[in-house]
């Protein structure tokens, strides 16, 4: 099997679901749908399919250069459930046939691109394939054309035009010591120069590139703007997995290349803790529910970043699995987000109250979505939480895993508000005829939740299966 | 083999029922409360008959081995087994009250899931022979106590609610801090390999304070107390449950279990600790003097019997610990009878303002007598089963040599005195300032009687726990 199935496949469900006129319009779903499932179960059978070295049939004759690794595995299965889960939320927002049908085209463009992130073997198709993704939500923020998500595309747009020249620079400065951009020859050639200050250089820029996409303090600002004024299938999307397939993801596979230095290691914790504080203290001082969700994105992105910042196997192993719950538990909040938004007409929380006798699905799988987002056991949230900071602390970065812990108050703290202003309390005047918001909203939500608590009751299975597989190859 | 399935019915029952039993709810109510009972006294039964296995000098393990050193390990020996036979029968006979207490409010299908789920995590805590799921059933039990509290919709009692959660949460995580610290030192979260490891190598004391933030704050002893008090907005069996028989012994529990059988903290700690609990004991017993509202006032009679109970465990010696073990069971008991009690009483007068109340004896005896019965043993008077319990912590402590902290401890025994007779007089004797409420529900009476009963008869039967405990307490100190 060929890893670039997983991008030509897309491909042609593009071209088929544009070809026909009518046929196409009334499919596109159907054929989005089956493609994200298709995505989901190539990645779990990845082992038997394309665990080879051998590049095989097109592959061989193009010489593309794709592989799929543990790593990869965890963002794809993301990648599927998330997009599947906006597809259904995008069923019940007040979009026309055809916005729901250009809706559809860009979802599967930026799959496409985001699949190329996970599968590139060199870093200029890495970064192709980021802008890929990138040109694909812009539009997709600025989907609904009001002026604030223009304004949060904007941003966006110029950020990442920024990050776009980081990255390019810095690509040309690694040409200058290694003969082409593949994974491979730079790890040759960093064995040979990886302390001349110009790659050093090469690294930073490209990193703080990273953190553009991703997010990251002090790169964050974009990211409130962006998620609060997207339509509530796109928020879906960013928070669960473009931002962190874009930047999060893609340091992984930078610090991977460039190998773990400690002036790395401290750049990175130290973000990372800032991102944590950050976001949550902002986090505790909003008033509009996707806004909220935000910040606390930036400060989730930031354990993942401090993950990767301690520098080990566990740290790696302990970050992608926080990647992956990060993904659910977040998209959940957000699906929770757009069935609030549907029902009340408004996002902020002080207007809203006692919704959860009103939607009892909503409010129990806010419930689970939030205790997992706080580390609490026996959810999916507290082991990556664990296990990043006994990684951290097996590193000798006492004081950040501390600050890693006790960051799970204020977590905690800004959720709970959330939960309280939103779910419990008296029902809120004029909500009285809100119900529970569709199946296509509700279903998603479960089904997400579910994943939550699964993932945190049969964690050894999550450990044998995918975190110490992770480990060991990075231990090689 | 069958000691194995009994462990492990202790601990599955009630979390399969806390599943079950609200799905139920659907059906039926009876069906659904006879379910969550079910589920309770199986625990307690299952419990109770490990008994004479642990008294014979066995323990009972359960263990799978996982990934990464997170092995899930249950082990019975008699301190275990102690805690939960303690813990599952006033479970159940709170859930027995509440068949009446809670039978006119909404939500009824959360509360039966939390309050099962609630005890089945308490049996995983007591069980757990690794701190890592140590931890997880904490925390669950932070869960269940956080929808416990806010089970009224009101926005103060979701605040209190919110305020338990994030203080104990936040004691939680420190003690997971000092976990995790443990871990990277021996390597396993095992208790048993960690005993081993400090056998020969002292605790660090930087373990003992973090682990020391998540005990004191659980068992809401000073300066982590105010949430205890705050909390009395929830219903009252969800008080008696959570406040006075077995989230509050959570905290003391593990102080027994991890600094008592697994090792043992430099000499310091056992002055300092003690200090802390006089502050405790004699601050709240002052605060109880003042307050008016009931159950606030029996809340920092709480506060006040739990740093009795770390004096017991933290002095060191024999006596103390079967001291503070008892205590733990009479306390339980007694004060799970006056919560129940002062629930009927603030049910029926729809206030909680003591100085609304009065001469409610004539109105209410069966309710009065159970009340005094358990005020008795908590001041300590004989033959109640309270007194034995304070006469042994207060002779650890003497053999303990600190006799400033036990002159302050004897102050904050009489402070008792002085409160719990306050209230009686407020509440039962003397003119009525309110309404005259009639006696609460049948099964309501009957909880608090039996309640009553048991405080009386675990000081005349004082030998048979007492012999119990004794051989717990040469099990955990190795002898």
């Amino acid at each position: 099997m060929m890893p670039s199935l997983l991008i030509l496949i897309p491909l042609f469900v593009i071209m088929a679901i544009n070809l026909p006129k009518h046929t196409g319009r009334r499919l596109a779903f159907y054929l989005a749908l089956a493609l994200f499932a298709t995505q989901m179960i190539l990645a779990v059978f990845h082992q038997k399919l394309f665990l080879t070295n051998e590049a095989v049939g097109i592959d061989r004759f193009f010489r593309v250069d794709l592989s799929i690794d543990h790593l990869g595995v965890v963002a794809l299965v993301c990648m599927g459930i998330v997009s599947i889960s906006s597809l259904f939320v995008s069923r019940y927002m007040p979009l026309d046939e055809s916005e729901r049908f250009k809706f559809t085209n860009l979802l599967v463009i930026m799959s496409i691109g985001m699949c190329g992130i996970v599968m590139a073997k060199d870093i200029f198709s890495l970064y192709v394939f980021l802008e890929i993704t990138a040109i694909a939500s812009f539009i997709l923020i600025a989907f609904k054309k009001d002026i604030g998500g223009l304004e949060g595309a904007f941003k966006y747009l110029v950020l990442s035009a920024i990050a776009t020249v980081f990255m390019l620079l810095s690509i040309a400065a690694i040409l200058l010591v290694s003969k082409d951009t593949s994974f491979a020859a730079i790890t040759e050639a960093l064995k040979v120069s990886g302390s001349q200050p110009v790659v050093i250089a090469a690294i930073a820029i490209f990193l703080c590139g990273l953190f553009i996409k991703g997010g990251i303090f002090p790169f964050h600002g974009w990211l409130p703007d962006a998620y609060e004024s997207s339509p509530a299938p796109v928020s879906i999307l960013l928070a669960g997995i473009v931002t962190k397939v874009a930047g999060v993801y893609t340091i992984m596979r930078i610090t991977m290349l460039f190998g773990s230095s400690a002036s790395i290691n401290n750049v990175l914790l130290l973000l990372g803790t800032l991102s944590i504080l950050v976001g949550a203290f902002a986090a505790l001082g909003q008033d509009n529910f996707k806004r909220m969700l935000a910040y606390s994105s930036i400060s989730q992105v930031g354990y993942i970043i401090l993950g990767i910042g301690a520098g080990t196997p566990l740290g790696m192993a302990a970050a992608i699995f926080h990647f992956f719950n990060h993904a659910m538990f977040k998209s959940l909040l957000f699906v929770n987000a757009a069935a609030l938004e549907k029902e009340t007409g408004t996002v902020s929380m002080s207007k809203m109250g006692g919704l959860a006798e009103r939607m009892p699905v909503t409010g129990t799988t806010s419930v689970i979505g939030i205790l997992s987002a706080a580390g609490i056991p026996p959810l999916a949230g507290f082991w990556s939480k664990l296990l990043i900071i006994v990684a951290l602390w097996q590193a000798g970065r006492y004081s950040y895993a501390a600050i890693a812990i006790f960051a799970g108050v204020v977590t905690l703290g800004y959720l709970l508000t959330m939960q309280r202003k939103v779910f419990f309390g008296k029902l809120s005047a004029g909500l009285d005829d809100v119900k529970e918001a569709g199946f296509g909203i509700v279903l998603p939500s479960v089904i997400l939740a579910s994943i939550v608590v699964l993932t945190g009751l049969l964690f050894p299975f999550i450990f044998q299966s995918f975190i110490i597989p992770v480990k060991e190859l990075l231990q090689h | 083999m069958t000691n194995k399935i009994l462990l492990l019915s202790c601990v599955f029952i009630p979390l399969a029922g806390a599943i079950i039993a609200p799905l139920a709810g659907y059906i039926s109510t009876k069906f659904r409360n006879a379910l969550a009972l079910a589920a309770i006294s199986a625990s307690f039964i299952a419990a109770a008959s490990l008994i004479p296995v642990v008294l014979a000098g066995n323990t009972i393990t359960v263990s799978a081995n996982l990934p990464l050193g997170f092995n899930f390990i249950l082990t019975a020996d008699c301190l275990a087994v102690f805690m939960a036979t303690v813990s599952s029968f006033i479970c159940a006979i709170i859930v027995l009250y509440s068949f009446g207490y809670i039978s006119h409010y909404r939500n009824q299908n959360e509360y039966y899931l939390m309050v099962v789920l609630f005890l089945g995590s308490m049996m995983g805590l007591v069980f757990s022979a690794n701190l890592i799921f140590l931890y997880i059933f904490w925390e669950i039990t932070a869960i269940a106590s956080w929808r416990l509290i806010g089970f009224f919709r009101e926005k103060r009692d979701i605040l209190r609610a919110d305020k338990a959660f994030l203080v104990t949460v936040f004691g939680a995580l420190a003690m997971l801090l000092a976990f995790v610290l443990i871990y990277q030192k021996v390597g396993s979260f095992d208790l048993a390999a960690i005993k081993l490891y400090f056998k020969t190598t002292p605790v660090p004391d930087i373990a003992v304070i973090l682990i020391l933030l998540g005990i004191l704050t659980k068992s809401a002893t000073l300066p982590f107390h105010t949430w205890l008090p705050d909390a009395g907005v929830a219903p009252s069996p969800v008080t008696a449950l959570l406040h006075a028989a077995v989230l509050v012994k959570i905290g003391v529990y593990v102080f027994a279990r991890l600094f008592i059988v697994t090792f043992t903290p430099s000499e310091i700690w056992h002055t300092i600790i003690p200090a802390l609990a006089a502050a405790s004991a004699l601050v709240s017993a002052g605060a109880a003097l003042v307050e008016t509202d009931l159950k606030r006032i029996i809340a920092y009679s709480t506060v006040s019997q739990i740093g009795f109970i770390f004096l017991g465990f933290a002095v060191n010696n024999t006596i103390g610990i079967a001291g503070a073990m008892l205590f733990i069971l009479m306390h339980g008991l007694a004060k799970g009878g006056l919560f129940l009690c002062a629930g009927i009483v603030e049910q029926n007068t729809k206030t909680k303002d003591i100085t609304r109340m009065g001469g409610l004896i004539s109105t209410m005896p069966i309710t009065a007598l159970s009340f005094l019965a358990c005020s008795f043993s908590i001041m300590g008077i004989p033959p109640f089963g309270g007194f034995f319990s304070k006469y042994m912590v207060f002779s650890g402590a003497v053999g303990g040599g600190n006799i400033y902290i036990t002159l302050a401890f004897l102050s904050g025994a009489v402070l008792t005195i002085l409160y719990l007779f306050r209230l009686f007089n407020m509440v039962f004797l003397g003119e009525s300032r309110g309404n005259l409420a009639k006696e609460g529900s049948a099964t309501m009476i009957v909880s608090v009687a039996v309640l009553a009963t048991m405080s009386l008869a675990g000081g005349i039967y004082i030998i048979y726990p007492s012999s119990f405990v004794a051989v717990a307490v040469k099990q955990m100190v190795g002898m």
